[in-house]
């Protein structure tokens, strides 16, 4: 179903590319390119088209995981665009290269698991395969201590700063943005702590955000980091 | 192998779809572009790739999009010798990267083991030497990745992420001799404004060895066939490194550091730990074993292609064909590129055409005429003045790097 639907989309999206680029044609106006036309000579400047491609959605823990994770430094097409067939054993593997050359924040857990998804929404595994089973454990979430939370340390497990940086539009807002947008709403902090531990679209444009795995004590800290800058 | 069982489906497919879509040409242009198999061939885990239109691009096969990754349609070397640069391939590999460059205050600066480090402005750097130009191929290390039998992860790439430009610009010994190398001077690296999203991610850097450097050949390029380069092919300024893979042609190139040590540390993975082949003879393992030993990938082994034709094509039997293609290696010149259309039993030598520099695509064409009707094999064979030949099967490595065999097109005569 699901590679069904993808495989319209693709279509699509196809369809609609040769229909911008007919439509650019018959009107004889200028093309893409101009888009790095600018005011003064010696600036160009490029806007890039936004990834259409999602991941599989699945009841699989490393759904989530991957859909946080995977997409701070990469979009899914890099993920879609594999080879088909790829075992267990080959997807954790190349999850754990994430990690291990590219300094991915993912723990082991966090590996195996995303492996075990991975390789059964593209590659040769099956959802109740013991192996699969065995690997979507995931460890209970300590519990919230009294002592503060490193922020720092929140930020950059979560990937948030893959998407978000303080001053400027990266993926997502920048946190002064959502600062500036919130500042007189006295109900700031549980609203986006609901945004952060379920995600969401639609706010500040079309690109979703994934719900980050994290409880409410970390949220808080986060969304209070957020909204002090 | 089920490998190539799926390779010939799909290829099959592809001249399906696109014979039918050349019926409905006529009738909607739209449905013809959306039909194309823009894999080539190569089957993925998602399905098929889109082709995506990007800034300064004409539309291109999607690999991956943050950061970008585009391979050129095949059958854009069949429209001209010089890749178009709206044509040309998009290879990034870290997403924090500049959208906008001012060349007012863009500096490429050079450092480290130098009497005097420069910082230069695009300005300063085009008047320290009169302009040269070079034609010359720039292919990815993992062009046609995705034949790779096994398969191996990474851009499942068809035959698309190559292409050849003129680039215009001064040689890199002008700026380091102007800085001074330390006569202890090893490597030199090169930066490019493209950053890593986290600090715990390698910098992408690239090291050639101070001889090469200091060779009269890789250039600090601004223009591409006769232009600006594209933005996503690294403007304002890129490291050209004729012969080599593309790997070593940094973008947005914005720093040069002369090394009087090793190469080391984390942002030197690019050159030490990715983009290394085997260090044996054949630059290959047996699929699935493994290697100690492994060395950089450097330049680029003799390679052809047929243009003019692809897989599942009807050709009339009896008649004066003309084949029409192209081939590079790493400078050392062509010497023969040979054609069988009995698939390899016997060759034929083509006639080689107007060279553009012994960096740059050759072309080359031949007239052939099938007796028997049914189905063959066509095949193209390049050998170099260096003694190289491409061989019938090819290697495998664990990158998936460096595919150089002979090609195979399979068509039908009637």
């Amino acid at each position: 179903m699901s590679n069904n639907t993808s495989l319209t989309r693709l279509l699509n999206s196809a369809f609609i590319g040769s229909l911008l680029t007919i439509v650019v044609l018959a009107s004889m106006s200028p093309s893409v390119s101009q888009a790095y036309a600018a005011v003064d000579t010696a600036i160009k400047k490029i806007t890039l088209p936004a990834s259409t491609i999602t991941l599989p959605k699945s009841a699989l823990p490393g759904y989530n995981l991957a859909l946080q994770k995977c997409t701070i430094c990469h979009s899914v097409d890099y993920i879609h665009h594999q080879p088909p067939g790829m075992d267990q054993k080959a997807w954790t593997s190349a999850v754990l290269k994430m990690q291990h050359s590219y300094g991915a924040p993912l723990s082991e857990c966090d590996i195996k698991s995303i492996g075990a998804y991975l390789s059964v929404v593209y590659g040769s595994a099956k959802a109740d395969d013991p192996t699969i089973i065995s690997a979507s454990q995931l460890p209970v979430s300590a519990q919230p201590s009294d002592k503060a939370l490193d922020v720092q340390v929140l930020l950059t497990n979560n990937g948030c700063t893959g998407c978000h940086d303080i001053n400027k539009t990266i993926v997502g807002p920048a946190f002064k943005a959502i600062a500036k947008k919130y500042k007189s709403d006295t109900d700031a902090i549980s609203k986006l702590v609901v945004s952060i531990r379920n995600g969401g679209s639609g706010k500040w444009g079309n690109m979703a955000m994934p719900p980050m795995n994290v409880n409410d004590k970390e949220a808080q800290t986060l969304a209070g980091f957020i909204l002090k800058q | 192998m089920a490998d190539n069982e799926t390779h010939l489906v799909q290829q099959s497919r592809r001249q399906f779809l696109r014979k039918a879509s050349m019926l409905a040409l006529g009738a909607s242009p739209l449905l013809s572009l959306a039909a194309t198999d823009n894999n080539e061939g190569v089957s993925l885990a998602g399905g098929m790739r889109p082709l995506v239109k990007y800034p300064g691009k004409r539309d291109l096969i999607l690999v991956h999009s943050r950061p970008p990754h585009l391979e050129t349609p095949f059958s854009v070397f069949n429209e001209s010798l010089l890749t178009p640069n709206d044509a040309f391939y998009v290879r990034y590999h870290l997403a924090n990267f500049p959208t906008e460059i001012d060349l007012n205050s863009y500096k490429l600066n050079i450092n480290g083991a130098v009497k005097k480090t420069l910082q230069l402005s695009l300005e300063e750097l085009k008047s320290m030497a009169e302009p040269v130009d070079v034609v010359a191929v720039n292919q990815c290390s993992g062009n046609s990745r995705g034949y790779s039998s096994p398969r191996v992860f990474g851009a499942q790439l068809s035959n698309g992420a190559m292409g050849n430009a003129r680039w215009t610009g001064i040689p890199l010994r002008t700026v380091l001799e102007k800085a001074g190398v330390s006569p202890e001077a090893m490597y030199v690296t090169f930066n490019g404004l493209d950053k890593p999203v986290l600090p715990t991610t390698p910098d992408f850097k690239k090291a050639l060895n101070i001889e090469h450097a200091l060779s009269p050949e890789p250039l600090l390029a601004w223009g591409m066939n006769g232009e600006d380069l594209p933005f996503l092919n690294g403007y304002p300024l890129k490291l050209i490194v004729p012969g080599y893979f593309g790997t070593y042609w940094v973008k947005h190139l914005s720093e040069i550091t002369v090394l009087d040590t090793e190469f080391t540390g984390q942002d030197s993975y690019f050159m030490n730990t990715a983009y290394q082949l085997p260090d044996n003879d054949c630059l290959c393992v047996t699929p699935g074993s493994t290697t100690d030993k492994s060395r950089p990938i450097s330049t680029l082994p003799v390679r052809s292609f047929i243009t003019n034709i692809s897989v599942g094509d009807t050709l009339p039997s009896a008649e004066p064909i003309e084949l029409e293609g192209i081939a590079f290696d790493d400078g050392s010149g062509i010497k023969d590129v040979d054609i069988s259309i009995d698939g390899g039993l016997t060759w034929l030598t083509s006639t080689l055409g107007e060279s553009l520099g012994r960096f740059s695509f050759l072309p080359w064409k031949l007239t052939v005429s099938f007796a028997q009707k049914g189905k063959a094999t066509v095949m193209v064979r390049a050998s170099n003045k260096n003694g190289e030949v491409q061989p019938l099967r090819a290697s495998w490595n664990h990158g998936g790097y460096r595919r150089h065999a002979i090609e195979s097109v399979a068509i039908n005569v009637t």
